[in-house]
């Protein structure tokens, strides 16, 4: 067997678009020096919670990690997809953060992918599943991936801190993504939104509704914020409340924005067992009114898809064969960087940036790199 | 318009930092892992402070997000703003 060269990286951060291109452009990689001045150091449990879940839609994938969990070494393997797989996604981030990475990685799979994720379906820091339901999937579409084999379905809802809830995923295999001109924005037509309460009141999600209706009154009448309770048992293990928002364009663009609001650790409001010094947590009106402000601004940045899915706009857009895709963003946002950077690193892609001074936007122009479904391949 | 566009460019494939791969980043990262060598040990919270006076793009530890957590908001119920995003939204739109 030949000598492996790896791509070397240093520290956690962007961990899993380092795995995932390197797993699609099948080139190993090493990271050192993960939160080596942390305590503790090393990698979380939340990443290695990643890692064995590309070990489980991998063939023959290789990770090693030393012992103060401080260096990787991964060596990808072939993407094999499969059907009803299971994955506990823990309790350090929420289903989204493994979506972002675990959709992509579907889509390159030999067989198409289903899998039950358990874990927190709805947290402040990552896309909810309802993000991915009505605006992510509906990027993919734009890159030719079949809206039939998109599916999300979500069985019980899990806040943090303990979780519990539980989702049905399934990504179809896609031989290539389709390149694509994607630079009109259009103009809002609708607004859709689902509120979502765990182990609260249902009142919560009306006060939410009630709050975010007001604010786009004064813009379309086409507004409509469906209402998700839970209560036992598909309500999870803590409380929370929140609310996703997507705005549909006449163009097809669409723009989401999420708040979420979770209770402080069941460990530290027992300390305060007599129960008056509760938590100050932001109530449902202004949670809606937030929810509406943010995609509001988002709205107001333009670009054909929002700031959070801005890295997933430039990742497809390489990954797609060597044609010519061409996309407008509003301001590129950090992450959006990182990827533009990483996705030049393993895929050999350079943007092109041309500003554009009217609308304050960015148009990128790129090449695709001409990466074929690798796994599809071997046979 | 060609002066911005070379500025974009560099700003996202010529700063410092840029290269994600250890090479170049190395001779920003050296000077800060050399530190560390004198002081094995941090105080928890000396250490957090310390994150988060250095600027995302150099840390090499920051947080893997794609959403962007300190998104600032305006206040929308002021009407002139409303005016001003009005024609992102379909003609007739308006209530």
């Amino acid at each position: 067997m030949e000598k492996t060269s790896y791509m070397r990286f240093k520290g956690s951060r962007h961990f899993r678009q380092r795995l995932l291109l390197s797993t699609l452009s099948h080139r190993a990689i090493i990271v050192e020096e993960i939160r080596s001045n942390e305590t503790p150091p090393g990698l979380r449990s939340y990443e290695i919670s990643l890692l064995r879940l590309i070990e489980k839609i991998s063939d023959d994938c290789k990770v090693e990690i030393n012992e103060t969990g401080t260096k990787l070494k991964y060596k990808p393997g072939v993407l094999m997809g499969g059907r009803n797989l299971v994955h506990d996604c823990g309790l350090g981030r929420s289903i989204g953060y493994f979506l972002e990475p675990l959709v992509v990685l579907g889509l390159r799979g030999k067989k198409p992918l289903s899998i039950r994720l358990k874990g927190i379906t709805n947290d402040p820091k990552d896309p909810s599943v309802d993000t991915y339901r009505h605006t992510t999937f509906h990027i993919l579409e734009r890159f030719g991936v079949p809206k039939e084999g998109l599916q999300l379905k979500i069985e019980s809802r899990g806040s943090p801190p303990l979780g519990g809830g539980e989702i049905l995923l399934g990504v179809p295999s896609l031989p290539s993504f389709s390149a694509i001109t994607w630079i009109d924005e259009g103009r809002v037509k609708r607004i859709r939104g689902v509120t979502f309460t765990t182990k609260v009141s249902a009142d919560f999600d009306h006060r939410m509704m009630y709050a975010t209706r007001g604010v786009f009154n004064r813009l379309l009448p086409d507004v409509r914020i469906e209402k998700d309770h839970r209560s036992e048992p598909n309500a999870g293990r803590s409380k929370g409340y929140g609310l996703s928002l997507v705005a549909e364009t006449d163009s097809g663009c669409f723009i989401s924005a999420d708040v979420v609001i979770c209770y402080p650790k069941v460990d530290e409001m027992e300390t305060f067992d007599d129960s008056e010094e509760k938590p100050q947590l932001l109530p449902p009106e202004d949670v809606g009114i937030q929810a509406a402000s943010i995609l509001l601004g988002e709205i107001e940045q333009g670009g054909v898809v929002d700031s959070t899915h801005q890295g997933l706009l430039f990742l497809l857009c390489a990954l797609c064969p060597e044609d010519f895709s061409k996309v407008r963003v509003g301001k590129l946002t950090p992450y959006g960087i990182e990827t533009l950077r990483h996705v030049r690193d393993f895929l050999g892609v350079t943007f092109i940036f041309e500003p554009d001074p009217a609308t304050n936007t960015i148009i990128l122009k790129c090449r695709g790199s001409g990466l074929p479904n690798l796994s599809r391949r071997i046979s | 318009m060609s002066k911005q566009t070379t500025n974009l460019a560099q700003l996202v494939y010529s700063h410092p930092a840029s290269n994600s791969m250890i090479n170049v980043q190395d001779a920003q990262g050296s000077s800060d892992s050399e530190d560390s060598d004198g002081e094995l040990f941090y105080v928890k919270g000396e250490r957090k402070k310390k994150l988060s006076e250095k600027p995302g793009y150099d840390d090499i530890d920051a947080d893997d997000c794609s959403k962007l957590l300190n998104a600032q908001f305006k206040d929308w119920s002021n009407e002139d703003l409303i005016r001003s995003i009005r024609k992102r939204f379909r003609a007739g739109g308006g209530a």
